[in-house]
């Protein structure tokens, strides 16, 4: 019996260490990313590549900052990610409360419509996209982006905050209301604060798609509102690809999402699913 | 509290986002199908197209020298090059951390980081590590000794299909992992009083219990998976030769590179007109199977 326990114990420890290490493999390639922004010419080449035993420049940030006016993009970027959720934000709290909180004809069929329409791939009408952009004179302009991206934001929001309403009892706006609150009143005090934490997690997923998109992005726009995820083209030159820039952009622009992604952590596998599954 | 009846708020809530939604798609519909029934070409000014009604679909579908079934064939293979391996992948993964405790969240918050980092600076990265002297051959170096071309021909659709794996492998691992958490512990120890061994309880209570989730995972990253483009792009830009030219791709070459706008807005037809279809067959089809179960 003791011999069988041990046996178990080390099973248990073997498979505890193997989960580790799927666990770092996942994590390794970024990790070797951000290192990567940190080295010089030379040490990103070397072979066998080196991994923590060099010795640390910021010259690749400084290259960024000062020839690519990096922070150029990074505030269209925001801009461009925050107005989107913002307006995304304004038109769906609406809408979701009239999905949760009424009955009313065809209210199935229109959540359908809703995610139906999210299903367009951008890929297939950025082109044309891009001649409606150039027929109203909007082609490289920020509103323009924050306008196409309502197309798919909306119906994500409308999505993920359903459930973060429903979980709230409409028991407690019915009380507000008959202590003389209108409905509207009942809504702003009541449950808008309740809904407070999913409006911020969905907002923050939503930023991340936004921030994170790439062929809308890179073929409305050229030089005014040109987004983060779109400067790859700059570093692909006659000489090569400036590699070290090149990391050292993307460490800087993936590491606002990895922050708000760890943030919305417990939120992911709603996220992920539409709000179809509540995550652990 | 859910109204009945005649009451207007629910419409008058409703329709701003319905109308800005619906304005946007049906907008740039219009414009997709008006310019898949022109010859216009890139460059030219987006009006001076001359309508051909269906001779692009015509030749796209049938001509000879369309490439477009190729690269249909190539996007069904990128599918379930992804799919398959993610799931069974995500579920071995999933069932490890289940019965994990005391790391669980650390793992779980780790996780995310591949699914949150923006694709196409995860595509140029990609790159780098692929390139001959890079992290991959170093690794294949060191375990088989030999260094392979993934930048050739035979290799590039597959380094494509890894990057997606290692993104999208933790999806299905949260999904699952979540799904497995719910699962009730008294059939286990209702099974385990039967004499069932582990293979058994996983066969018979933990898989068809799961059945569902495993198909909405599936389903979503389908709708998904048809439509990357930007890591692709970032990688091999469809290349080398037409190796890595999956649908979104196609659409990008016919329209950028060929300057088709015809050709390519018919493409781009193709394409929704095939990621609804099929999405509406799978979600039929999991509406069956979980019927049946």
């Amino acid at each position: 019996m003791a011999g069988r326990t041990t046996m178990a114990r080390l099973g248990n420890g073997l498979l505890d260490l193997f989960t580790f290490l799927i666990v770092a493999g996942f994590l390794f390639p970024y990790l070797f990313m951000v290192s990567t922004a940190f080295k010089s010419r030379l040490e990103t080449f070397a072979y066998p590549p080196v991994w923590l035993d060099f010795k640390p420049t910021f010259e690749n940030f400084s290259n960024i900052f000062s020839d690519l006016n990096i922070l150029f993009y990074m505030q269209n970027s925001a801009i461009i990610a925050i107005a989107s959720t913002f307006l995304t934000m304004l038109v769906a709290v609406p809408a979701t409360y009239a999905f949760a909180r009424f009955d009313f004809r065809l209210k199935e069929a229109a959540a359908f419509a809703f995610l139906g329409l999210q299903m367009v791939p951008g890929i297939s009408i950025v082109f044309a996209l891009f001649f409606v952009a150039q027929s109203l004179g909007l082609y490289d302009t920020h509103i323009f982006l924050i306008l196409v991206y309502l197309l798919w934001n909306i119906p994500y929001a409308i999505w993920m905050l359903r459930g973060f309403v429903q979980a709230i009892p409409a028991d407690l706006e019915e009380a507000a209301m008959i202590d003389g609150c209108t409905r509207f009143q009942a809504f702003l005090k009541i449950t808008l604060p309740l809904m407070m934490g999913g409006l911020a997690a969905t907002s923050i997923l939503i930023f991340i798609g936004v921030w994170n998109e790439f062929s809308l992005a890179f073929f409305l726009t050229s030089l005014q509102s040109r987004t983060m995820p779109t400067t790859i083209g700059f570093f692909m030159t006659h000489s090569g690809i400036k590699w070290g820039p090149m990391f050292a952009t993307a460490t800087l622009g993936t590491l606002p999402v990895v922050v708000f992604g760890l943030i919305v952590r417990r939120h992911f596998v709603s996220a992920l699913t539409f709000g179809a599954v509540k995550g652990g | 509290m859910t109204s009945r009846g005649t009451s207007r708020a629910p419409l008058l809530l409703i329709t701003p986002a319905f109308a800005v939604v619906f304005v946007l798609a049906a907008y740039s519909l219009f414009w997709l199908i008006q310019l898949s029934l022109t010859d216009l070409t890139f460059g030219q000014p987006f009006d001076q197209g001359v309508p051909v009604g269906l001779e692009n679909f015509r030749w796209l579908l049938f001509d000879p020298s369309s490439t477009f079934w190729p690269a249909a064939r190539l996007t069904g293979i990128y599918v379930l090059g992804t799919l398959v391996p993610e799931l069974v992948l995500g579920l071995g993964i999933a069932l490890l951390l289940n019965r994990q405790m005391r790391l669980r969240s650390v793992y779980t918050a780790a996780l995310i980081i591949p699914i949150v980092l923006m694709p196409a600076m995860v595509g140029m990265i990609a790159r780098l590590y692929f390139s001959h002297d890079g992290l991959i051959n170093f690794g294949i170096e060191t375990l088989a000794g030999v260094k392979l071309n993934w930048g050739g021909r035979e290799l590039a659709l597959m380094a494509v299909i890894l990057v997606d794996i290692w993104e999208w492998t933790p999806f299905f691992i949260l999904i699952l992992l979540a799904g497995l958490q719910t699962l009730p512990v008294e059939a286990y120890e209702a099974a385990k009083v039967d004499g069932a061994s582990n293979w058994q309880a996983f066969r018979h209570i933990t898989l068809p219990m799961l059945l569902p989730l495993i198909l909405t995972a599936l389903v979503l990253r389908f709708m998904d998976v048809l439509r990357i483009f930007d890591v692709i792009f970032a990688m091999f830009g469809g290349g080398p030769g037409t190796a890595t030219t999956t649908l979104p791709l196609y659409i990008y070459r016919t329209t950028m590179l060929a300057e088709d706008v015809g050709r390519g807005s018919a493409a781009s037809v193709m394409l929704i007109v095939m990621i609804v279809a099929s999405t509406l067959l799978l979600v039929r089809l999991r509406q069956r199977v979980m019927f049946q179960a």
